[in-house]
């Protein structure tokens, strides 16, 4: 029924994800054993397991096996690009997005932020392909469609709202968690905040997936994607003003909070990926 | 399709709460001999924090720091601080003598505490839902509540560990949004062992802890 309700330009729209799910395959066949290259067994960066309770009236040394310490073995190399991207944010960020905010009300930047992550379509919907998640790949095209139209430019969220069509987030880095290709060790990367060696080559297969990479030449898509996370990043920035001030004030070791916040949060979306939730 | 896909839904959920509830019932008459267990089940020890708690923040007529007061005391009834200061050290709690695990267990109680009151205190009257509990193995429960966020923002996900201590439900450890507390303070608590050692860590704590405080502006008992 709402399937039915498709866009006007659904040649135009089939083509690109056709173009888009063919080169995320051919990337995926490529990444796999690249992810397993650069990844090491023994520096899996994954959380310890969270939820076991602790038994009082054990010898601590019980508890010490699934309490083990997170491996970081790149650890001072993470630690300095950490301390940059504070220094980014609190010298460039931070202020840019502050300014804008005073600018722009916040209904103006949600809706900004909703568009761009519209634009976002074909890695979602690539990404739970591959993870034979067809219902939810589907849903991606619908709700590209029905926003892209209806909800002028994604400006807004009529699948959401209207036909309760939710967004499915996913991205190659949980494509390979999925498969269980190792993830490597915990990565700080400079500008772009925490990840793992499997993580970055998922943002690379996914920054491959924009359609604008095959019709334009490399240094315009380049500059085009570049200029799009620099948006992404002030517009996200803008509505997030207190997130770090808020983190810090929690925090006894702020690199350890953010790095295990990351960890549990990868694990805990490929565990829901595997159990077949939503 | 989809309504025919919700009725099917619906029913399977009927018949799965029938057979839970006859299974709970049989449950129920075969432990009826075993010793007195506590009085109701995680999730009202849950309901039995979080409702009063909801209900003195939300009385303005009492001042403030009375407020805070009232919920350090309630919440001192639900939090296992013992267990939670041992999970948060993991592998180092072995390492140090009694005197610390003493030292450290009173300062985090007394963090945790006011990192707590400092989270709620943000609180403006959202709806909590109470979602549900589920065992999580290990002789503990997981009770699943939602906090809803105005302006379409997708609900914060708070979920309680418990387990029974002397036949009453405490809470071992806080989920926000799948994001252990435990462990995130474990991870932070490994680092600063391992790079700097005990003394730094429990003064590094105090100084988070009296910032909290300051920033509450009570006066904490250290008892």
């Amino acid at each position: 029924m709402l399937i039915r309700k498709r866009p006007i330009d659904r040649a135009h729209r089939r083509g690109i994800l056709i173009a888009g799910f063919a080169l995320g395959c051919l990337l995926s066949a490529t990444c796999v054993p690249i992810a397993a290259f650069a990844a090491d067994n023994s520096t899996q960066a994954t959380s310890p397991n969270t939820n076991t309770p602790p038994t009082a009236n054990t010898s601590p040394d019980d508890n010490a096996g699934l309490q083990a310490e997170e491996s970081d073995p790149l650890e001072p190399f993470n630690s300095a690009m950490f301390t940059f991207n504070l220094k980014v944010d609190d010298y460039v960020l931070h202020p840019v997005a502050s300014g804008y905010a005073k600018v722009v009300p916040q209904g103006g930047r949600e809706a900004i932020g909703r568009a761009l992550d519209n634009v976002r379509v074909i890695p979602r919907f690539a990404n739970n392909a591959f993870q034979l998640r067809i219902p939810q790949a589907g849903t991606e095209v619908a709700r590209f469609g029905i926003n892209t139209t209806v909800g002028l430019l994604g400006l807004f969220d009529p699948a959401d709202k209207w036909f309760g069509l939710k967004e499915h987030p996913d991205d190659f880095g949980l494509t390979l968690r999925y498969y269980h290709v190792p993830t490597g060790p915990y990565l700080m990367i400079p500008f772009f905040g925490p990840s793992t060696v499997s993580d970055a080559v998922g943002r690379v297969a996914d920054g491959f997936m924009n359609p604008l990479s095959y019709f334009v030449p490399w240094y315009v898509s380049l500059a085009a994607t570049g200029g799009q996370t620099i948006v992404e990043a002030v517009n996200y920035r803008s509505l997030h003003l207190d997130q770090f001030e808020q983190a810090d004030r929690y925090a006894i070791d702020l690199y350890g909070a953010v790095q295990d916040a990351y960890l549990q949060d990868r694990d805990n979306r490929v565990k829901e990926l595997h159990s077949g939730a939503d | 399709m989809r309504t025919k896909t919700g009725t099917h839904s619906l029913a399977l959920k009927i018949t799965h709460a029938t057979f839970a509830t006859m299974l709970v019932a049989m449950l129920a008459i075969l432990t009826l001999d075993r010793p007195a267990r506590a009085a109701g089940d995680a999730m009202d020890a849950v309901k039995g924090l979080v409702n009063p708690a909801v209900q003195i923040l939300a009385d303005k007529t009492t001042p403030l720091k009375d407020r805070q007061v009232k919920l350090r005391d309630l919440a001192n009834g639900y939090f296992d601080y013992t267990a939670m200061s041992r999970s948060a050290l993991g592998m180092h709690w072995k390492d140090i003598n009694d005197q610390q695990k003493k030292d450290f267990t009173d300062t985090f109680t007394a963090f945790l505490q006011d990192s707590y009151l400092s989270r709620i205190s943000d609180y403006s009257g959202q709806q909590i839902n109470f979602v549900g509990q589920s065992d999580a193995g290990n002789g503990s429960t997981e009770v699943k509540t939602t906090i809803d966020q105005q302006g379409g923002k997708a609900a914060i996900q708070v979920n309680y560990m418990l387990r029974q201590e002397g036949g009453k439900w405490l809470i071992y450890d806080v989920t926000v949004d799948n994001i252990s507390i435990a462990a995130n303070y474990r991870n932070q608590f490994n680092r600063v062992m391992n790079n700097q050692g005990f003394d730094t860590l429990l003064a590094d704590l105090k100084h988070k802890q009296q910032g909290l405080e300051d920033q509450l502006g009570t006066q904490h008992s250290h008892d």
